[in-house]
């Protein structure tokens, strides 16, 4: 009933916006369409940069190479095909701006975005200088002013509904995971860099068609008008005021601050400037979060699961226990067939020849190579500053290699992302926790599932994803934030996570460090289930009793290089081991 | 859940009203001029903010009888953003200087009593959607008598509809283009009192033709233009003209609007050895131009840059160094009640007004006052019509509308001894050209 | 040959005010971590008060200058101070309040052109200061412009020493790198990133008062200077001052010799075009990684 009432909110809402037109008051046209404009630009913006935390301030590009589409064309193109016209340049332009733009992080794309504008401001003036020997154009239509508040209200409900689908959507959760930790995203399989691109590129479109539909009211257009720095920043600053948790949040900083504006504006035309900053940094101290921070901040937890809308709470929807897909004993690999015993002579899987890779003058890894058979747990071992995790963001594709090669079934791992590796079927944990704490388990799991690419649909990644989550034993955490967790369980929440891609080899990263005994012995045992399910596991450890009891074979590092390499029992009765590593054990 | 929402109803309306009564504190606190009454204010006490006025006014001399009433007039004009420099040297100080003028001067006399004027302004912010929006409220929220229009082309473009449909005329002055006369059919009160933009490079191409003829120059022309609007159509007329009058043009380059950067542009056609240098250039390249002439000297006959050479801050910047040029716009001070008109500006205002849209904006508000008068009520068609087909008495003359453009205005001036004083059109010129342009003093 | 020469020349003095904007700027955001939308507003502060004082009291804008960038320098760290570090020890970490900061900025640069709209309006401010032409290898420039220079390869310079050969210098890039981090390494994160602040501030004024001097401007230009120390900021690499110098300089060599041999019209084109070059090749990681 309550969840009915919630849905219904926004639909209402909308159609008694469309419904103003008819007070016959044409100023409250005007101060709807001011309101739907910046409504509109705020959200779209807000989808993009919410989750992402991409700060963008390049708002009035896109809304000015729409406006401009209808500028130069309306005469030879009917209107109604300008708006896709105008979307498409949009999306196009993003497509760019994204592909060259958004490997830069933090602020730095912000200055970038900043510049935008008025780059495309000025090859604006340029082309229309050169093609149309003018700068202005003139658009004279009868177009009305409620015509425009319409198709506003139209573009809105639009917007509102790709908010609420794309919240629904494994893209929704996929952009959740950039913003929080793009590496941890791209570990779990997720294609980032296109993710970012697609869903920029239909916000952006969003924003062409707004100018396309605001255009005809301004009567004409000279790129000051259609490119004014002010559409960058006005949208930026009602979503953050409004707040990002939501897609609806935009939406809800637009319709009181506009209105504010509008007073502020009316009443003190000559210091409303002054006031509007005044404004802006006490908002800023008085409520950070926006005005949706001053729902209770348990709302904001649970995620999700509460707004009738966003995407998490579809995504850890209970399941429907129906498909009858898993196996009598699901492997939790899943992709193997039989589980072998642990040997010596299964195929190679990987292999790792001559690495090296220096940072600056430091010399992390230095021609590095051995081979890992599938089926066996392989240790990497080693004083800290050895170079352990280096070899181990070589494999997954963080670092790229000086020199050498690194072959995974046969096929050379070079110029490859870490989420083609990870969908490759080469899946890691991290030595720090890399967990979202505001999603919940399930959150977690399903993306890997989808995204490694052997699920299809939503439903089947979630059954998958709850499966394993009960097999490692944490059934009753599945809707649980995972900042939540404690300590041991968000380690086991990184395994699910790597296992969820079906790997056919897992990189653990110290995973076992900061465990108390009791965990300790847990983990092991994890461990070693897993390796009796035969996946191929690579293991940077510190603590010898789990390499003695774990490793098939272990190589040792010390300063770069390999010094030793041989089953546990061998290698730790080398000289030179016992050299580097007591010496170390000694100090520490 | 429904409590849930109610909730956070109620914390958006708290957040508004607690942000907007913050930033009304706020606002008392930090403003550092006595701030303006929120508007509605009635005309007089409103004081651009800068300097308060240290001349006492005129003292009305004709006492009404009758209760007066007031004549509501609105506008919003840009005072932030980048139209505001433009606003507020041409347009906004005469808005206030007349609305204080008639109301000295005892009101506007309609047939059923004496109105005072109340002006009620807002700002446009510069974008367009503002502007639509403040002329809505003032129609429909202020019931205004009369609007007044902002300042540029592409604001009064933004407008114009509006003023059609809700039946104002829209007296524009800083609304120059060369489409008006087109736009006049569409919207019969539409109306621009500058005049258009080839009317001006018109007047370049004669001016520099008679002066040709009268030897005091050869027929090599250097021009540059500002990639914008006004100084491309600006520029568009030029050409053609000089062509059809045997100039030569030995340099014809656009260069961005914000470039601060002229010495390579002079530096090249310094070389060249133009006899005139026309620039359609815009105010902030109109007061670099000269100081990038100086550092490389280059001193032709005839140095013409376009808007801007007539504010009062050039002659300021320049003093001496001003003598010469020549820019568009220019005024006679031998017209009647003009130099009264620039004394009282000055003292009301405290800014002195520039010499060319300035007295044009404050004509149009007496040809809007007289139309009123001669309709005798706000019959706003009625008014609209009596601007296009009367004529009137301002201080720049008498006006008479053709096609709702005034095309009677001064063109070009030239600064001479401290003034700019108006060349072209002949017939009404205050001065003969000095040519040779004086060298520039260092 | 000559032409390219004075072409050249031109174009390195001409730049230096674009380096000496863009210097501010990229140590305020490079140190500070803080994109002060607001520098293009105080720029114009400076440039306001630098006229009045000399159309008012005949004083000269190098007096002025003596008097404008300490009162810059303590604004600026008073306002980081009372501003940008409350809001830090309110979220708890400077990269929590990233997007509050841009916010706080924008409130910022909307307060300082506010309070001067109010005062001034739109109103044009221009003077000429220093217009003296100067003989600089055969090519003739004007002094106020050469000052620019000059000025940005003192601040520059010092910046470089004090940046990369002080430990201080070591510190401050300490916290560059990482903001949260530095504590642990003993540095008082919010001392020195204040002082690089308002270093930062002193330049903006210096800029400011020398801009007042050759240029037309008004209060609502502020964004345009932000914008365009922006660009120069990026094309040199956030937080590096030799690269903004030499970034500037490359700008205004670029402009002189587009206008001089190619069309004045495609100055600003050429501009953004280097602008577009800087940030693709930053993406294949020439800069990229120290920009993090």
């Amino acid at each position: 009933m309550g969840s009915i009432t919630r849905i219904a909110v926004l639909p209402v809402m909308l159609v008694l916006a469309a419904l103003v037109p008819f007070t016959g008051n044409d100023f409250y046209i005007a101060l709807g369409i001011s309101i739907l404009l910046n409504a509109v630009l705020a959200t779209a913006w807000g989808l993009f940069a919410g989750p992402t935390k991409y700060i963008s301030l390049a708002t009035a590009a896109f809304f000015g190479v729409g406006a401009y589409t209808v500028g130069l064309f309306y005469e030879r193109v009917p209107m109604l095909a300008l708006y896709p016209i105008a979307a498409l340049i949009g999306a196009v332009l993003a497509t760019f701006v994204g592909l060259t733009t958004l490997r830069i992080q933090g602020m730095y794309f912000t200055i970038f975005t900043f510049g935008l504008a008025e780059l495309i401001r000025q090859l604006m003036t340029w082309y229309q200088r050169n093609v149309t020997g003018s700068v202005g154009v003139y658009i004279i239509t009868d177009i009305t002013a409620r015509q425009i508040y319409w198709s506003l209200t139209a573009l809105l409900a639009l917007t509102l509904l790709g908010g609420w689908l794309l919240a629904r959507s494994r893209y929704g959760l996929a952009l959740l995971m950039i913003g929080e930790d793009e590496l941890a995203a791209r570990h779990s399989g997720v294609r980032t860099t296109a993710v970012k691109v697609v869903v920029l590129a239909l916000t952006s479109a969003i924003m062409a068609v707004t100018g396309a539909i605001v255009a005809p009211r301004w009567t004409y257009l000279d790129p000051n008008i259609a490119f004014n720095p002010t559409l960058s920043f006005m949208p930026a600053v009602i979503a953050l005021l409004g707040g990002m948790q939501r897609f609806w949040g935009p939406l809800v900083g637009a319709i009181p601050l506009v209105i504010l504006f509008d007073q502020l504006n009316a009443r003190f035309p000559t210091t409303y400037t002054l006031i509007l900053g005044l404004l802006f940094m006490v908002i800023v101290f008085v409520i950070p979060d926006g005005i949706l921070g001053l729902l209770p901040k348990l709302q904001r937890l649970r995620g999700a699961a509460p707004a009738p809308t966003a995407a998490p709470a579809s995504l850890s929807a209970p399941l429907v226990p129906s498909t009858p897909t898993r196996t009598a004993s699901p492997g939790v690999d899943g992709i193997t067939g039989t589980p072998r015993a642990s040997t010596l002579n299964g195929a190679v899987l990987l292999e790792v020849n001559g690495v090296r890779k220096a940072f600056g003058g430091i010399v992390a890894v230095d021609d590095l190579s051995f081979t890992i058979r599938e089926g066996e747990v392989f240790g990497i071992i080693g004083p800290n500053g050895s170079g352990k995790t280096t070899v181990l963001n070589l494999i997954s594709g963080v670092y790229e290699p000086d020199r050498g090669q690194i072959l995974f079934l046969g096929r050379s791992l070079a110029h490859k992302a870490p989420e083609e590796i990870a969908r490759a079927g080469i899946a890691r944990t991290f030595q720090l926790v890399r967990i979202y704490p505001a999603l919940t388990c399930l959150d977690h799991v399903v993306p890997a599932a989808l995204f490694g690419g052997h699920v299809r649909s939503l439903a089947e990644a979630r059954e998958y994803a709850s499966e394993l989550l009960e097999e490692l034993g944490m059934g009753q955490f599945m809707h649980v934030p995972a900042g939540q967790l404690n300590f041991i369980d968000q380690k086991r929440l990184e395994l699910a996570r790597a296992l969820a891609l079906r790997p056919k080899l897992l990189l653990l990263d110290e995973w076992l460090a900061g465990l108390n005994p009791s965990e300790m012995l847990i983990g092991m045992e994890l461990i070693e289930s897993l390796r009796g399910r035969g996946t191929t596991i690579v293991l940077i450890e510190h603590l010898m009793q789990a390499v003695r009891r774990l490793c098939d074979r272990c190589i040792v590092m010390s300063f770069g290089q390999k010094i030793a390499e041989g089953t546990p029992e061998e290698v730790l009765a080398n000289p030179e081991v016992v050299r580097v590593y007591l010496g170390e054990a000694d100090n520490a | 859940m429904q409590r849930y929402t109610r909730r956070a109803v109620l914390g958006l309306i708290g957040t508004a009203s607690i942000s907007a009564l913050l930033a009304a504190c706020g606002g008392g606190q930090a403003t550092p001029t006595p701030a303006p009454q929120p508007s509605p204010t009635s005309a007089p006490a409103q004081q651009p903010s800068p300097t308060p006025t240290t001349a006492a006014a005129p003292t009305p001399t004709v006492v009404a009888t009758q209760p007066k009433k007031t004549l509501r007039v609105g506008f919003a004009i840009s005072k932030s953003g980048p139209y505001a420099a433009g606003a507020g040297i041409t347009i906004y100080p005469n808005y206030v200087l007349w609305a204080k003028d008639v109301n000295d001067a005892g009101g506007i006399k309609l047939s059923d009593g004496v109105y005072t004027v109340e002006l009620i302004e807002y700002d446009d912010q510069s974008s367009p959607e503002e502007a639509i929006k403040a002329i809505q409220r003032l129609v429909n929220q202020d019931k205004v008598d009369l609007l007044l229009p902002p300042w540029g082309t592409a604001m009064n473009l933004a407008v114009a509809p509006v003023f059609h449909q809700l039946g104002y005329p829209q007296l524009g002055v800083a609304n120059l283009s060369d489409k008006t006369p087109e736009l006049v059919k569409q919207w019969p009160g539409y109306f621009s009192f500058l005049g258009t933009s080839s009317q001006y490079s018109e007047a370049v191409a004669d001016l520099l033709s008679d002066l040709a003829n009268q030897g005091k120059i050869g027929k090599k022309v250097a021009l540059i233009y500002v990639d914008d609007a006004f100084g491309l159509e600006l520029s568009e007329a030029a050409r053609k003209k000089f062509k059809a009058t045997g100039f030569e043009l030995v340099y014809d380059q656009g260069y961005p609007l914000g470039t601060t950067d002229f010495q390579p542009i002079l530096t090249d056609i310094k070389q060249r050895q133009p006899d005139a240098f026309v620039a359609c250039s815009y105010p902030a390249d109109t007061l670099t131009l000269p100081e990038a002439a100086m550092v490389v000297d280059f001193n032709p006959p005839v140095f013409l840059t376009a808007v801007g050479t007539a504010f009062p801050v050039y002659v300021g910047k320049f003093g001496q160094n001003a003598e010469g040029v020549m820019g568009l716009g220019g005024i006679d001070p031998k017209a009647p009640g003009l130099m009264d008109y620039y004394k009282r500006h000055k003292e009301v205002t405290g800014q002195d007004p520039d010499r060319w849209g300035s007295p044009v904006c404050y004509a149009s508000l007496q040809v809007l006052q007289q139309a009123l008068e001669r309709v005798g009520k706000v019959d706003r068609q009625a008014v609209a019509r009596e601007v296009a087909t009367g004529s009137f008495q301002t201080i720049i003359g008498t006006v008479k509308l053709e096609g709702n453009i005034y095309y009677g205005n001064w063109l070009l001036g030239q600064w001479q001894n401290g003034e700019f004083l108006a060349l072209w059109p002949k017939n009404k010129a205050a001065a003969t050209p000095i040519v040779p342009k004086p060298a520039w003093k260092k | 040959m000559t032409s390219i020469l004075d072409a050249l020349v031109t174009g390195l003095v001409y730049g230096g005010i674009y380096a000496l904007l863009a210097l501010g700027l990229t140590l305020q955001y490079g140190v500070a971590r803080i994109l002060n939308l607001a520098y293009g507003d105080f720029l114009i502060a400076a440039a306001v008060f630098a006229t009045l004082l000399y159309q008012r009291f005949q004083l000269s804008p190098l007096v002025s200058l003596l008097l404008l960038l300490p009162a810059s320098f303590l604004i600026h760290l008073l306002v980081y101070h009372l501003v940008f570090v409350q809001l830090e020890r309110r979220r708890g970490s400077w990269r929590a309040m990233e997007a509050s900061s841009i916010l706080l900025a924008f409130g910022l640069s909307f307060v300082v052109s506010g309070a001067m709209l109010a005062i001034f309006g739109g109103k044009l401010f221009s003077y000429s200061y220093l217009l003296v032409p100067v003989q600089l290898l055969g090519s003739v420039v004007p002094a106020n412009r050469l000052l620019a220079l000059v000025l940005a390869l003192a601040f520059g310079g010092f910046a470089y020493l004090l940046l990369v050969r002080t430990r201080i210098g070591t510190a401050i890039r300490a916290i560059a790198v990482d903001p949260d981090g530095a504590p642990l390494a003993g540095i008082d994160v919010r001392r020195w990133a204040g002082l690089t602040f308002a270093f930062g501030g002193i330049i903006c004024a210096a800029s400011g008062v020398l801009i007042s001097m050759f240029q037309t401007f008004n209060v609502p230009m502020g964004v345009t200077f932000t914008l365009k120390a922006l660009v120069v900021v990026i094309m040199g690499g956030v937080g590096n001052a030799v690269g903004a110098l030499v970034a500037g300089l490359i700008l205004g060599v670029t402009e002189s010799f587009v206008a001089r041999f190619i069309s004045p019209g495609l100055t600003l084109a050429a501009v953004y075009g280097l602008f577009v070059l800087a940030v693709l090749t930053m993406r294949t990681g020439i800069f990229g990684r120290a920009l993090r």
